[in-house]
């Protein structure tokens, strides 16, 4: 976020600012903690522990900005920093895969062409809800901040960190992934695709 | 697949720049392109086979990420335990 005066609170203002500017968007960032996590309790300790430096740096946010940004900023960096270290999966999993994407030449726009649009239409909540959690954590986060939380690109390029380039690549490529895990499950279900 | 050729018999099956077109479209989608992005996105939507399945495939797959990664209920006692801690730290 762009360097902001730091602001002099009283308790009071605090307060209000706490309750009617940050609260009203927890459930957002639950959900958010929940699908980088995959952990109830990593989930909840991740949204108090943003919520708990969201307080003591409250004198950095400006009354009446984007809270949202600003909360899921901190929630991000706190989650690179602190749980995707103890986290049991290796990292470098999701290094793999952003790699080996990012380092094919070729980028196939025909590849999940045959995938239908009846086909993802019926597909059943569980079925999308793998899909995305199936996806590298920077690919994921970039779809969640988009589809499911509706940041603008220099909203997510400024939580993230990223230039707004950055951005728009890579939730091409993270669409790109979900449909080809979206592909694979309709071909079992059934769909035929065009190749065959 | 007949079906597909009959309703899109209008349109041209092969796009010149589709990685330019594809990215525009993805924008337009996720409400990044204004002026005259409108104009554009029907022309392309009317002319260019590729560009229109392009396009509704994505537009789909948005709808059901919205619809379908439903929210997962935030635990009663969060709340309480945020609250709690900030008035210890205060």
């Amino acid at each position: 976020m762009s360097e902001v005066q730091r602001k002099k609170y009283s308790d009071k203002e605090k307060n209000s600012i706490f309750d009617h500017e940050f609260m009203p968007h927890i459930d957002s960032m639950y959900n958010f903690a929940f699908r980088l996590t995959f952990d109830e309790d990593d989930a909840k300790d991740l949204v108090q522990d943003t919520y708990l430096k969201a307080y003591r740096f409250i004198n950095s946010f400006e009354k009446g900005t984007n809270a949202k940004a600003w909360l899921f900023r901190i929630l991000k960096n706190s989650f690179i920093n602190e749980y995707r270290k103890k986290s049991k999966q290796p990292s470098k999993v999701d290094y793999q895969e952003v790699e080996t994407y990012y380092n094919s030449d070729n980028v196939d726009y025909n590849m999940t062409s045959d995938l239908r649009v009846d086909a993802v239409k019926d597909m059943l909540g569980d079925e999308i809800s793998n899909a995305l959690n199936s996806l590298a954590v920077d690919f994921r986060t970039v779809i969640i901040l988009c589809d499911l939380e509706g940041f603008t690109y220099e909203e997510m390029a400024k939580i993230l960190d990223i230039p707004i380039g950055t951005v728009r690549s890579r939730l091409h490529r993270a669409r790109n992934l979900l449909k080809d895990k979206l592909r694979s499950y309709a071909e079992n279900m059934g769909y035929d695709t065009e190749e065959e | 697949m007949d079906k597909d050729l009959n309703t899109s018999s209008k349109r041209k099956l092969n796009c010149n720049d589709e990685s330019k077109c594809f990215e525009l479209l993805e924008s337009i989608l996720d409400g990044e392109e204004s002026s005259g992005s409108k104009e554009i996105l029907d022309e392309k939507l009317a002319k260019c086979q590729p560009c229109f399945e392009h396009y509704h495939l994505e537009k789909v797959i948005r709808e059901v990420l919205k619809s379908k990664c439903t929210k997962h209920m935030v635990p009663a006692e969060l709340k309480d335990s945020i609250r709690q801690k900030i008035q210890e730290i205060k």
